[in-house]
């Protein structure tokens, strides 16, 4: 049998043959309009540079120079932010117990909500059929904290420490109603799976600071309630090319799966064969030109690099005892959120960009008041934690730190409402995140719910607005970072998305 | 598509008018000049050259009447150029056709009369270019206050300047008044005089004293460049941080006018810089830059080129050189962890790119004060990191004269309390970080 690789691949069904005659033609008048070209230069400069010319032109890939452009207007802004730590509290954490004070609501414990309130708004299926709709107030009290004077639920005492560090946006909004499509939408821009994530947005548009580790780096809590599932297209790359997909780093002995050389290996030809590899995948390139080789390539490369530096940055185990301390006794015990905690600060030095860590457990259709303690206690200390060590390392300068759920939940009480016991359903029409760091404002409150906390009644942040805002601090204008896919450019904000100009600082 | 069309040929028509102009007069030059005895032969080429004008000018008008129909123009002017340019058309065809040869014997008996015709043809061809240019370009655009403006100046400082009449007015004619102002009326608004502003255009109002929000002219300048309701429209120059910041101030006050001069407003200290910059009143070029919002708040002594080389140097050293800006050129160099043993032979580089240089990571490096003596030279400077380096207090001789220095983080040091204290005077550093010192 001949061998056949120095021809083209081709798909020969019919479908294709329109493709393969207009690549004929292309082929047929690159090489005679590039040969007619030869000959004429060839007399007068010498054939070593020709060649050269001519190789660099054919093997271009057709929409390379789109892509490329659009890198390199890249920083369209001054960056504020280096890194970016997002602590996402999945389920739908409330509002109503955490930062949206409303002391109103305390008077009117089991009141039905006003129908002027809700408006006709659609409510899921698990409380749309309730024939009525007690309001209930927060089961537990508000004080005022730091010079700010916020109030902040006595649930979060440690978060109340650093209240003056945070920008508390009350007024995010989402469009969807449901867990799936409202992480989807918060992560990607839009409610459909398929689209990359923020991370691997700010990869792709700003590439890496640490050749040794991934760009964008997700840590998932094992001591969390797994009421809502997660997965791992939340951190997808999407259509863009999977070296930017982010990589889930877990507790124990083995941190990145597969990363370990197998047993009886000793790992000291790896190198060699792994230039054999990318010398066999460089060849299968050249006739399908297919991106995603190229990213196989770098994907192997970047885990050869990582056998070393991910022990290296797993390893807590040189953090004096008061580090512990401070992001509190759950810390030692790796993979547990505040052991992530400090994962993500020792990420976040080595100037990791992106690290986003998931929390789960915040669903309380019901047993909220039991519930939040729980998951409040389980969060708080470490999340007040970062914020300080990053502040007296000075990482606070250039890092964006970023607090919030998928969506908030309702004023009234699902199911049966009971003296001491209560449940509330997904709300996304307003709920509160906040945010920290670099160039955002700090010590303040933006935004405003009524005293119900139902509707907005000041300086609404939609979900694509939070997106548009978090490029803007790492320098990059959403408007501009697209990505042709399937013959139509996408963004991360779609069509849509304001920068909340308010809360920069 | 038609529609594109139509509007291409009509931009077409300052172009094409030039040309009846140009062959017109020269026609008219030729019959007039072709009575002396020295250029008598030039009377044949009268036909063709009037033939030229007439096709031309025919042209011109066709072109000129798609213009018309984007509407945007003083009716009144308008329909007065409209006439008068097809009557110029008409005149010139009718005096071809008379040089043809069933009129000739006519034209010939009356040779005189035909050249006073030409006469008035001249004066056609200057009433039809003098309502196209006001038109296009204003009544004002050619006047001879021009020529007397310069002398006219009567103030040198710019307390002294009226605000509304030698700034405000002034500015949004420079910047608005090509489009919007008598004659042209796009949008329906003009903003040449306190009238026209207060009257309004199609949108709305465009100022209205004391109310930012309700001011359609205030709200379209400062929108993103991107939207397609800012103003200047069309990709023309924005206005200048500056002129915003007076036109602001303007309406924020509820609009001064009558003679008010800048020095008796109250509060007006915050507009002098921009108004002084407007009005050519030197002192103050350098200090504006720093108004304005916060978005443009980049300091303009940082280069706005550099050396790609350079970079790619530093990058094949070890360094990791992040591009911050492109316009000027901002920097953020780290030099990793546990590198610190080739400082000398990176220094050369780093005192290349010194004035580029906005943020530094030195952390973690083993650096000795001495390592670090290049620092004066990165006068830009905006974020240092010194952490985890055997520096003294002795570094503060390299810090004090970064005078755009605002964070500086030198924990795990060997510096002392007093360090910290001797860069309190230093006038940007807002963060210093001193944890795990001595």
């Amino acid at each position: 049998m001949s061998d056949n690789h120095h021809e083209s691949f081709r798909l020969h069904s019919p479908e294709f043959n329109q493709l393969n005659k207009r690549l004929d033609r292309r082929n047929f008048l690159t090489k005679t309009s590039l040969g007619l070209g030869a000959l004429a230069l060839g007399s007068l400069i010498g054939n070593r540079v020709l060649g050269k010319v001519a190789g660099s032109v054919t093997h271009e890939p057709v929409t390379a120079t789109l892509e490329e452009e659009i890198l390199r207007a890249i920083p369209h802004f001054a960056p504020k932010a280096k890194r970016v730590v997002y602590l996402f509290m999945s389920g739908g954490p409330s509002q109503f117990e955490t930062f949206d004070y409303k002391p109103k609501l305390a008077g009117m414990f089991g009141q039905p909500l006003p129908d002027s309130v809700r408006q006709g708004q659609r409510l899921t299926a698990m409380s749309a059929n309730q024939s009525v709709f007690p309001m209930v107030p927060s089961a537990y009290q508000f004080s005022q904290h730091g010079e700010s004077q916020t109030w902040i639920s006595e649930l979060l005492p440690h978060t109340a420490q650093v209240v003056d560090d945070l920008c508390i946006i009350k007024s995010i909004h989402s469009e969807a109603i449901n867990h799936d499509p409202a992480i989807t939408f918060f992560q990607t821009g839009n409610q459909l799976p398929g689209r990359p994530s923020i991370g691997s947005w700010v990869s792709y548009g700003l590439g890496s600071d640490n050749k040794n580790l991934p760009t964008f780096i997700v840590l998932v809590s094992k001591n969390a309630v797994k009421d809502q599932p997660l997965y791992s297209r939340l951190w997808g790359n999407g259509f863009l090319p999977s070296e930017h997909q982010g990589v889930q780093f877990r507790a124990g002995k083995d941190p990145v799966l597969f990363l370990d050389n197998p047993e009886g290996y000793d790992g000291k030809d790896r190198k060699e064969m792994l230039e054999y590899l990318s010398k066999l995948n460089t060849m299968q390139n050249e006739p399908y030109g297919d991106p995603e080789v190229q990213a196989r390539i770098s994907q192997y490369e970047m885990a050869y690099r990582m056998q070393t530096s991910v022990p290296e940055v797993m390893d807590t185990s040189d953090e004096p005892d008061e580090v512990f301390e401070l992001y509190g006794p759950d810390s030692r015990d790796p993979g547990t959120y505040a052991a992530n905690c400090i994962l993500a600060r020792k990420l976040l030095e080595k100037d990791v960009k992106f690290v986003q860590l998931y929390h789960q457990g915040w669903d309380h259709h019901g047993g909220l008041p039991a519930g939040m303690k729980k998951q409040c206690k389980d969060t708080d200390q470490a999340t007040a934690a970062l914020i300080k060590d990053l502040k007296r390392r000075g990482l606070l300068e250039d890092t964006l730190v970023i607090w919030g759920g998928e969506f908030g939940r309702t004023v009234y009480s699902q199911g049966k409402l009971q003296t001491n016991d209560y449940g509330r359903d997904h709300h996304p029409r307003c709920f509160t995140m906040w945010m920290a760091g670099a160039g955002v404002k700090p010590g303040i409150s933006y935004g405003e719910t009524d005293d119900f906390s139902y509707n907005i009644v000041k300086n609404p942040v939609h979900v694509h607005d939070f997106q548009a805002t978090l490029m803007h601090l790492m320098g990059v204008d959403h408007e501009r970072l697209t990505f042709r896919f399937q013959g139509r450019r996408y963004r991360l904000t779609d069509v849509q998305g304001n920068v909340v100009r308010d809360i920069l600082s | 598509m038609l529609l594109n069309i139509t509007t291409f040929m009509g931009h077409l028509h300052p172009l094409i008018v030039h040309l009846p102009i140009g062959f017109l007069l020269l026609a008219i030059l030729f019959e007039l000049v072709s009575y002396l005895n020295r250029f008598k032969e030039l009377k044949v080429a009268v036909p063709f050259t009037l033939f030229l004008g007439f096709v031309t000018a025919t042209l011109a008008s066709v072109f000129g009447y798609l213009l018309s129909l984007s509407g945007d123009y003083d009716p009144a002017i308008l329909s007065y150029h409209k006439i008068a340019g097809i009557a110029l058309a008409f005149v010139s065809g009718l005096l071809f056709l008379f040089t043809t040869r069933p009129f000739k014997k006519i034209v010939a008996a009356n040779r005189r009369l035909f050249s006073a015709t030409f006469v008035i043809l001249f004066f056609l061809v200057n009433y039809t270019g003098h309502l196209g240019g006001t038109l296009t370009h204003g009544s004002d655009y050619l006047s001879l206050d021009l020529i007397s403006g310069k002398a006219s100046q009567k103030f040198l400082k710019v307390e002294e300047a009226l605000l509304f009449e030698d700034v405000v007015l002034p500015l949004l004619n420079k910047r608005c008044a090509q489009c919007h102002r008598e004659g042209k009326m796009k949008g329906e608004l003009s903003v040449q005089t306190f009238a026209g502003l207060m009257k309004g255009g199609k949108s709305g109002l465009s100022v209205v004293g004391g109310n930012l929000e309700t001011s359609e002219l205030y709200k379209r300048i400062i929108l993103d460049l991107s939207n397609e309701k800012h103003m200047p429209a069309d990709g023309k120059t924005p206005l200048t941080a500056g002129e915003t910041s007076i036109i602001k101030w303007w309406i924020e006050k509820g609009m001064a006018t009558k003679g008010i001069k800048i020095g008796e407003l109250k509060g007006a200290d915050e507009i002098k810089t921009s108004a002084a910059q407007f009005l050519g009143l030197g002192e103050s070029s350098l200090t504006t830059v720093g108004i304005s919002n916060s978005e443009s708040k980049i300091n303009p002594e940082i280069p706005s080129v550099i050396n790609l080389g350079l970079i790619d140097s530093l990058r094949n050293q070890g360094l990791n050189v992040r591009i911050m800006l492109h316009n000027p050129v901002m920097l953020d160099i780290t030099l990793p962890p546990g590198s610190g043993s080739k400082i000398n032979l990176i220094k050369g580089n780093l005192k290349r790119v010194a004035k580029n240089v906005i943020w530094l990571n030195l952390s973690n490096n083993g650096l000795s004060d001495t390592d670090l003596d290049f620092l004066p030279l990165m006068t830009n400077l905006e974020k240092l990191r010194l952490e985890k380096n055997p520096v003294t207090d002795q570094i503060i001789k390299e810090l004090l004269g970064l005078n755009h220095l605002e964070a500086l983080n030198l924990n795990e040091t060997r510096i002392t309390g007093v360090c910290i204290e001797k860069l309190k005077q230093m006038p940007n550093l807002k963060r210093v970080y001193s944890w795990k010192i001595k």
